[in-house]
């Protein structure tokens, strides 16, 4: 049943979806770590963007990519420190990346000559 | 055990029961799990444990939100909607139903408030109203072993009002030594007790009685002893059982009184015992002293005064007893007949024999009130739910055509139903409530003494499961119907229906044509009951009473007996207190009388006019007061013919009487009384009528005039006398005087029930005011609940028209055939309601007049105006509704699907 919804889903889908600038963030805090999980996808996206991120908007914005395609998760590690409860790691999906590229190369074109104003100290 | 490194179990359990998803749950609390080992490293356990309910909070509640989000944006896709409805599986099946009923519910939010809050209405009418019957009636004694005991009054059972202090002492010893079946069988006689020598003599409530009393309610006094036999013996009588409040009152609780003597109507009485706390038997009693008669006194059997109990024989039934003492009786009617032929005797199960008499036939009616709102209640939501039931046809049918069996749409019409009552039974708690503690707070401090059982008013689970079983019951009945019927409509039929189609079937029209049209005839017949029980109430306390209430102290007192065993300390008494009143600057006027209107206590005596040959059971009673002079100018009752008695009227000359009107006018009818001569006893003296007085009502519930005798104070004086004294401004502000004037005459003599006349109206009427009180509030609910019942029904079915309409109006129909056309129904509905219900009415008043002894007048007029206003209020609904339809733009109504 889900694989038959997903598949609607799918086709009915814009091929590159949209995203957020918050979803932006948090695809690239994806990329960056190895073994992406919630705790350390958190903390670099903190130490990065130099913010506080709450945990529930994480987890919203995580379960949103998930379900636009741009991300992929499998359940995995339950160590005793979790109390035996496992941990759901994240990749980004080829969606993911064109998604990426695709706001990369739209916020190109808008920066472009504009790099006198943007890159003055 | 909690270790150090676990974060706070109860913040985990809400987080995990707020996140639905399992993986997600599994991966989010991990994740926190893991966050709070470092924190607590990191800050400390008390940090971390802060730290980690905030996030649990905020996580959580996040989830929750976006859950209800994620839903509303969810697409559906037919095949999925198929899936769903053809599951067989009942769990999802049933949290899916109950997700819908939810929406059914919500996304209707004037019908819903219109069935929550007419079943919230109704159930707290309906449960305060049982809370009542239960403390009042029912149960009003909740002591071990109260089935056992029974009451046995010589006086018709069949009586609305139980006159327990009827039986005669001659009949009871008879009963006493006779019975097998009744044990412990104990007489009671009325005492006001005067108390004195303690630092605030006060009039007790007290009751003289036989030394079995106590023994046949299986108690022991807690401090001292119970009565013996040989107490029962004049000369031995002087003993006493304090009551557990009065004990504490008069006493402080001291133990040492027991054993005591305290002066009691200015004699010794030693204290044997202290009753165990809550202990008030009879009517709130307070102190016991043995019921001691000589012998002369045991033969009576003339008058019947005493309240007799006892309990019933082990292993023997109620009716057992009954038959026995009835033979017993039979025989003593045989034995004695001039004094016990027409002697009636009824043996009853201690709740309904000692509870407030007056509360039976009134708890009645205003139970039948809350009954006939139930009904009219259920008919509303009947008609809300059929008629949202037939809206929804067509949504059924497309669930049934995906597959869902008709066991599932029944079964979620059905907790559509319960999601209703449920809200109604949480809303209907306080409310009742409120009701129980405006019950309580109307009922005056001086009749709280003679309401058993006010103690127990309350809403109690069992009561609350009550309520929830009867609105399950009203909504489950009301809500399958349209289930059962969704269940047997074809699918192709109610597919191809639409509004076009489907006006809607003709037997779901009548029905809840019919239901309308029953409420509006409930609806009439209870507003015309609260009607009536206003007018009586209003009459009883506003009425024409043949005196004026206005600026009237009262004040009673009680001699005893043997102080005052002469007359002319009793005359004394009240001419020291009468003098000495009189020379208050603010008092106009003062007078003595026997029985005071409206205090409850009423004095009788035979009446033989002179020239007439009456048998002794032919005897007419009539009303005997003996009154100071003065009393006619105190209380403004007006003289009519003859004169008013003076200082020459005397013990020792002529014995003089004035009566009231309405004798004269029954026994010498278009002829003057005055001269004329009467014996109070078959053998008495003959008595003169010097004057006629105006007629008073002594009571709210008579409607004839008592005809009255008046003697003199200076030819007889009573012991129980009642001091009236008109006032110049607030009575109250010469209470002071009054009592000091008392104490003058006697300061061991209390003076009870100082008040103004009009709050002794007001305390006599109490009971006649709540229920008015109480069958207002029920019948304004009625009344509203009928509207919006009869409106939202006119409102659906010209809604379901709107097409008709406009199909006609594009053919040319003038506004005002649109108009008979959408309202003819509503007057269909409107008449046949309104000409059942003028029948029901007229049946109601006739009851009412039966149950409250007369007290209620049958006024047809009212009836009338009942009738019109109804029907005005009943069609400006179904004009509103029509006006809407009638204003509708014909294209529209075409198109609108």
């Amino acid at each position: 049943m889900q694989s038959y919804n997903a598949c609607i889903a799918d086709m009915n889908k814009p091929v590159v979806p949209y995203l957020g600038e918050f979803e932006y963030a948090v695809l690239l805090s994806v990329l960056q770590v190895e073994g992406a999980y919630a705790v350390p996808i958190r903390r670099v996206l903190e130490e990065r963007t130099g913010r506080p991120v709450t945990r529930g908007a994480l987890y919203t914005a995580l379960e949103r990519l998930e379900a636009k395609g741009c991300l992929r998760s499998r359940m995995d590690d339950a160590s005793g420190e979790r109390g035996g409860r496992a941990r759901r790691y994240f990749n980004v999906t080829p969606a993911g990346l064109r998604a990426l590229k695709s706001t990369h190369a739209v916020l190109a074109n808008l920066t472009r000559g504009l790099e006198a104003i943007l890159e003055k100290p | 055990m909690t270790s150090p490194s676990t974060p706070p179990a109860l913040a985990e359990r809400i987080l995990s029961w707020l996140i639905r998803d399992r993986d997600w749950r599994d991966s989010i609390v991990g994740d926190l799990r893991e966050e709070f080992a470092e924190s607590s490293r990191r800050d400390g356990l008390r940090r971390a444990r802060r730290w980690y309910w905030r996030e649990a909070l905020t996580i959580g509640m996040r989830a929750l939100i976006t859950r209800g989000a994620a839903r509303r944006a969810r697409t559906r896709w037919p095949l999925d909607a198929a899936e769903i409805e053809s599951s067989r599986s009942w769990r999802a099946g049933f949290a899916r139903d109950l997700r819908h009923a939810v929406r059914a519910v919500a996304r209707r939010p004037a019908t819903s408030l219109v069935v929550v809050a007419s079943l919230a209405l109704t159930l707290a009418a309906n449960s305060s109203i049982f809370a009542l019957v239960d403390a009042l009636v029912l149960r009003p004694f909740r002591f071990p072993g109260v089935e056992r005991l029974v009451v046995i009054v010589s006086s018709n059972p069949q009586d609305a009002f139980v006159d327990r202090e009827s039986v005669a002492p001659a009949d009871f010893r008879a009963w006493r030594s006779e019975s097998h079946t009744l044990t412990n069988l104990s007489a009671a006689e009325w005492w006001d007790a005067n108390l004195s020598g303690t630092d605030k003599p006060e009039q007790v409530a007290g009751f003289r009685v036989t030394a079995d009393f106590f023994k046949a309610f299986q108690i022991q006094p807690m401090l001292g002893r119970d009565f013996v036999r040989g107490e029962e013996t004049p000369g031995q009588h002087r003993r006493a059982i304090l009551g557990y409040r009065l004990w504490i009152r008069q006493f402080g609780g001291n133990p040492g009184v027991v054993g005591q003597a305290v002066h009691i109507d200015g004699e010794p009485y030693e204290v044997v015992g202290i009753a165990p706390k809550g202990f008030a038997i009879p009517d709130g009693a307070e102190i016991w002293a043995p019921l001691a008669y000589s012998p002369d006194e045991w033969n009576n059997r003339r008058r019947g005064f005493l309240v007799v109990s006892g309990r019933l024989q082990n292993g023997v039934s109620l009716d057992r007893a009954r038959a026995e003492i009835e033979s017993i009786v039979a025989r003593q009617r045989r034995e004695y007949p001039d004094t016990n032929q027409a002697r009636m005797v009824a043996v009853l199960d201690f709740q309904r024999g000692m509870a407030d008499p007056g509360a039976g036939p009134f708890m009645s009616v205003v139970q039948a009130a809350g009954v006939l709102l139930l009904l009219i209640a259920c008919a509303n939501i009947a008609n809300l739910l059929l008629a949202r039931g037939g809206e929804r046809a067509q949504e059924y049918a497309v669930r049934l055509a995906l597959g869902a069996g008709r066991g599932r749409l029944a079964g979620q019409t059905i907790l559509e139903g319960s999601i209703l009552a449920v809200i109604a039974v949480i809303i209907s708690v306080p409310l009742a409530w409120a009701a129980l503690d405006v019950s309580r707070a109307s009922i005056p401090a001086s009749v709280i003494r003679f309401v058993p059982g006010l103690d127990f008013m309350r809403i109690s689970p069992e009561l609350f499961l009550v309520m929830l079983a009867m609105a399950a019951g009203a909504t489950l009945a009301f809500t399958l119907f349209p289930a059962l019927q969704a269940a047997r409509i074809g699918i192709s039929l109610a597919l191809g229906q639409n509004s076009r189609t489907l006006t809607s079937s003709r037997e779901r029209h009548w029905l809840r044509s019919t239901l309308a049209a029953s409420q509006m005839a409930l609806t009439l017949a209870l507003l015309f009951g609260s009607v009536l029980l206003t007018a009586t109430a209003y009459r009883a306390i506003n009425g024409m009473f043949g005196f004026d209430k206005h600026n009237l102290l009262v004040a009673r007192v009680v001699l005893p007996e043997r102080p005052y065993a002469e007359a002319d300390r009793r005359r004394q008494f009240v001419t020291t207190v009468t003098d000495r009143m009189r020379a208050i600057p603010a008092v106009s006027a003062v007078a003595m009388v026997s029985n005071l209107p409206y205090s409850g206590g009423n004095a009788t005596r035979g009446f033989w006019p002179e020239g007439v040959t009456v048998k002794d059971r032919e005897v007419r009673q009539v009303d005997y007061r003996r009154v100071s002079l003065d009393y006619f100018d105190t209380m403004r009752i007006p003289l009519l013919a003859g004169r008013d008695f003076s200082n020459g009227d005397r013990a020792g000359t002529e014995a003089v009487a004035i009566v009231s009107r309405s004798l004269a006018e029954r026994y010498w009818p278009g002829a003057s009384p005055l001269g004329r001569r009467f014996r109070i006893t078959a053998d008495g003296e003959w008595t003169t009528i010097v004057g006629v007085v105006g007629d008073v009502l002594h009571d709210w519930f008579q409607q004839r005039r008592a005809p009255t005798v008046y003697r003199p104070l200076a030819q007889d004086a009573p012991l129980s006398v009642a001091f009236v004294a008109r006032t110049v401004g607030d009575p109250s502000n010469v209470a002071g005087d009054l009592r000091r004037a008392a104490a003058a005459a006697d300061p061991d003599q209390p003076v009870i029930e100082l008040k103004s006349m009009e709050d002794v109206i007001q305390d006599r009427t109490a009971g006649i005011a709540f229920i008015a009180r109480a069958l207002r509030v029920v019948g304004l609910i009625a009344f509203v609940l009928a509207i919006t019942g009869l409106y939202s029904l006119m409102a659906f079915m010209t809604s379901r028209r709107t097409q008709e309409i406009g199909v006609r109006m594009a053919l040319g129909a003038t506004w005002w055939q649109v108009m008979r056309l959408a309202t003819a129904q509503a007057v269909r509905i409107t008449i046949a309601g309104l000409v059942v219900g003028a029948v029901m009415s007229a049946v109601l008043g006739r009851v009412l007049e039966s149950v409250l002894l007369g007290g209620v007048s049958n006024n047809l007029s009212q009836l009338g105006m009942l009738t019109g206003l109804m029907a005005t209020v009943a069609l400006t609904a179904a004009y509103l509704a029509a006006r809407r339809a009638a204003s509708i733009d014909p294209t529209l109504a075409l198109r609108a699907e």
